[in-house]
Formats: C-alpha cells, structure tokens, sequence
C-alpha cells in the first residue's frame, strides 16, 4: 500500500514539476536505422517552417540575387537532418525500407501476414 | 396645416427627423426653408434624395394617396415625436412588413398614441422654445449619414410599393436616429434603451402579431383544449402580455453572476501532490471496465481515440476569429517599405496565406512578423544594393 502510494507520488511529482533535466530516453525501436529515421522526423518537423520560408526567398524572381545566394547560404547551414528529403518511410513493424506500402506504413511481408490471418480489415484475398 | 407646433415638441433629436418627415410629401417651398434652417448639413442629404426620388418614384397616382397619407402621419406623429423617438423605428418595421393597409396602420397607431397626446399637449408649447435648440444641438451632434447608407434608403424606397417619398425620408431619419441614439450610448445614456426595448416589445404585438395569431390558431386548434376564442380574445391577450412585459421591466441581459464564480475559483489553491494522487486513486476506483460495446465507445471517445458523431469537421480547431481577419493582412504590412521588391513579394506572400484555410490567424502573423525579422537582419546588405 505503502508503495503504491510512493509511486502515485512520484507520478504525480513528474507532472507537477516541469522535467528540466534531460534524461536518457529508452525505448526500443526495431534497429538503429530506425532511431535515426525517427530523429530525422522530428527535426525535420522542427525547421519546416523556416525551411519553407527560406525557400521562399530562394525560389524567388523578385527578390535581388544578392539576397537569394544568402538565402542559399542559410539554408545549407541549417542541420543536414532538418531536410525532409532524408525521411524513408520505412515499415513500421521491421523498418524494412523496401515494400512498404504507404497507408499501412508495413512491409510486404508484414501486411501479408496480417492480411492471411484475417487481422487487417476490409482486406481480402483477390480474385478475379 | 400640419400642426408643426406638438410636432416639435417633445423628444430631442426629433425635430431634424420630423423636418425630413414633413418634406415627403409634396413638399411646400416654405417647409423646405424651414428644414434649411434648422438642419443644417442633413438638409444637403435630403436634398439630394428629393431629386434622385422624384426620378424614381414615376407614379403620380402615389402623390395623392401619399397626401392622406400625410395628414395622418402628421396627426400621427404629433403625438409619437413626443414619446422616444424609437417609435417610429417600430412603426416603419411594422409598416414594412405588415401588409395591412398604411391608413389602417395609422388609425391603429392613432388609438394607441391618443393616450400619450393628452401628457404631450402639456409639454407642446413649453418645448417650442427649445426646439430650435435641440435643432441646432442635433446638428453639431449628428454626423452626416454615409452617402452608401443614404442610396442603399433610397433603393430601399423605392422597391417599396407605397409612399416612396415618405418611405425614404423615414429611413433617412432612422439611420440619423441611430447614429444618434449610439452617440448617446456612448456618453452613457443607456436609460433610454431599456424604456425603448420594452416599449418596442410591447407595440409590436398588436400590429404584427394578429396575423401570427390568426395562422396559428389554424395549427394549434387541436393542441389547446379547445379553448380558442373569436378574435374578441386577442385584445386581452395581447394585454395580458403586454402587462407582463411591463411588470418586468428590468431586462437581465448583463448579469454579475461572472464575480461570484472568479471568488469560487480563487479559494483553491495550487493543489498538493497528495491531492492530486489521492485524486488519482479515487479516478482509478470508479472506473469500472465497461460492462458492454457501448460504454467501451464511451470510453473511447472521452480519451480521444473515437470521433464524435456527427462528424463536426472543426474538431480540435479553435479558431474565434473572422474570415475578414484571415483575408485582410494588408495591416500587418506596416513595417515594411512601400515600393520595391520586398513589398511585391510580401504582397505576395499575403496573397497566399489570405487563401490558406490551414494556418491559424497566429500562425499567418508569425509567418509575416518572420519575414519582417529576416530583412531588418538584411538591411545593411540591401542597401548595398
């Protein structure tokens, strides 16, 4: 009893006190590829409005070409992972890079699984 | 003829409108001089409508009725610029949308008003001497009536089957009516109002409400108990509701029930940890597993993992604001420089982001204010160029 309520205090102190220290976050994504990826989403989403917005200096016929090669400079500083062309959507369940379909974010073997076990719904063996 | 004398007396503000009044019918050159007197700006208006109105109003049959017309309005408006000047806001609601004749509308109108004719007969000749003042009060006060507002009356009118002249000379002198009555509102004069909501309340019944009555009592005959009487009941209906009305003559529409509730929330103070996992083990005892399908949905759609239904498409999208604030950004474009490349590219990017239904109103400033941030951060380098 005791301890349960130590843990519902501690609970309750996490969300109270705003966490200043950073601790190491664990949690297990399949492989390092798709830590990485992971990392990359979330900077990603971080610049993307700055990124949009340089680019809409760049891609420019108005503005001066003085103020465009800045503009280039800018963008090139900004962190090699903020880009979002360096996203793969991998496969959700394996981080299979290859063959994965985009509206189940699963690799080919994966939803096949899935689908001849019956446990993807509205999907059904073709035949015609 | 038209005994201008009571007519003057009486409200404030009412004697430019009567002025405009007594214009609309075929308009005596001495009248005119008159109301040249006494309305100093306002009489250009009028003016103006007179000629654009006799170009509209082609039919010269309306002239004659509208001379009848007149004498009633007159006799009418005797007694009516005595009381709030709002009563004629209702008389020309209630002339616009009933469709009983305009001289049955007056006699009705008569009958009410002849009760109040008595007290002003009073005030009449008392208050002549101040009318001119009250006249040239209203002329510093009022502000000439936007020329849109002054065409749109005038379209108004003349859409209007009857009395066109008379009809947009009304409305002129409704507009000035409000700007005068929202001038006073803002000096503080909000007496007025009260008298004049309950008093609009209480008019309207009789005129606009008999024909209500009469399609309802079609529908409702086998929902009352049967007790649905002749037109003879009308009258102490609309008494009796009148009467109510009257009794609670003070309209709660401001209520200070908003103090009390900030004095309830300031007594609870931050809570302590223990609270809130006492709190926690409370939440964590009540709630049962769902006994079936439909409190387990329940369930979902309180944590937010089921949409609620019907299918609102502003789930989650908090957005007070007006489209005229999403459209119109040209404000936020204060700072920048008015020629040149840099305003032709935020003029731009403007036009974009008025035709983004995504972005928030937040959002879209931000967006600009960055956009500004980065070229203050440029200025010595586009000055170069």
């Amino acid at each position: 009893m005791a301890a349960s309520m130590l843990g519902w205090a501690l609970q309750a102190a996490r969300q109270v006190l705003p966490s200043a220290c950073t601790r190491q976050v664990r949690s297990y994504y399949v492989d390092w590829r798709m830590l990485r990826d992971v990392k990359r989403r979330k900077l990603a989403y971080e610049y993307a409005d700055q990124r949009l917005r340089i680019n809409a200096i760049r891609k420019n016929t108005i503005l001066p070409k003085e103020l465009q090669e800045v503009a280039d400079k800018e963008i090139a500083a900004l962190p090699r992972d903020s880009c979002p062309v360096r996203i793969r959507n991998r496969c959700v369940l394996t981080s299979r890079p290859r063959g994965v379909r985009r509206r189940w974010r699963l690799s080919r073997i994966v939803f096949r699984h899935f689908a001849d076990h019956a446990q993807m719904s509205g999907i059904q063996r073709a035949m015609w | 003829m038209w005994s201008r004398v009571r007519g003057w007396g009486g409200a404030a503000g009412g004697s430019c409108r009567l002025a405009a009044r007594f214009l609309a019918g075929p308009a005596s050159g001495r009248e005119a001089a008159g109301a040249a007197r006494q309305a100093g700006r306002p009489h250009s208006k009028i003016q103006k409508l007179f000629s654009t109105s006799s170009v509209l109003s082609t039919e010269k049959d309306e002239s004659t009725p509208s001379k009848d017309s007149t004498t009633k309005v007159a006799s009418k408006s005797q007694g009516s610029t005595a009381e709030t000047p709002k009563q004629k806001l209702l008389d020309i609601i209630g002339d616009m949308k009933v469709e009983v004749s305009y001289r049955k509308k007056l006699q009705q109108l008569k009958a009410h008003e002849n009760k109040k004719q008595a007290t002003n007969k009073l005030e009449g000749p008392d208050s002549e001497g101040t009318m001119l003042q009250k006249a040239k009060e209203d002329i510093q006060r009022g502000k000439p009536l936007n020329p849109e507002l002054v065409e749109a009356a005038s379209a108004v009118a003349s859409s209007l089957p009857l009395n066109k002249k008379q009809t947009e000379s009304e409305l002129l002198a409704q507009l000035r009516r409000h700007e005068e009555t929202t001038d006073k509102q803002k000096k503080g004069g909000t007496i007025n109002i009260r008298n004049v909501i309950s008093e609009m309340s209480v008019k309207r019944q009789s005129p606009a409400e008999r024909g209500v009555r009469i399609s309802s009592r079609i529908f409702l005959e086998s929902d009352e108990d049967g007790q649905r009487i002749r037109p003879g009941r009308v009258s102490p209906q609309s008494f009796d509701s009148r009467r109510s009305l009257k009794v609670g003559k003070r309209l709660n529409i401001f209520t200070k029930a908003s103090t009390e509730t900030e004095k309830a929330l300031k007594t609870v103070s931050s809570p302590t940890i223990w609270d809130l996992e006492f709190a926690k083990e409370i939440a964590a005892i009540t709630a049962q597993p769902p006994r079936n399908g439909f409190e387990e949905m329940i369930q979902w759609t309180k944590e937010g993992i089921l949409w609620e239904f019907p299918i609102d498409n502003e789930a989650g999208m908090e957005d007070d604001a007006e489209f005229h604030e999403h459209i119109f950004l040209e404000k936020h474009l204060k700072d920048f420089p008015k020629q040149g490349p840099i305003r032709h590219f935020m003029e731009l990017v403007i036009c974009g982001l008025s035709k983004n239904p995504y972005l928030s109103i937040k959002q879209k400033i931000e967006h600009i204010e960055w956009f500004q941030k980065y070229f203050e951060e440029k200025k010595e380098l586009l000055q170069e160029i």
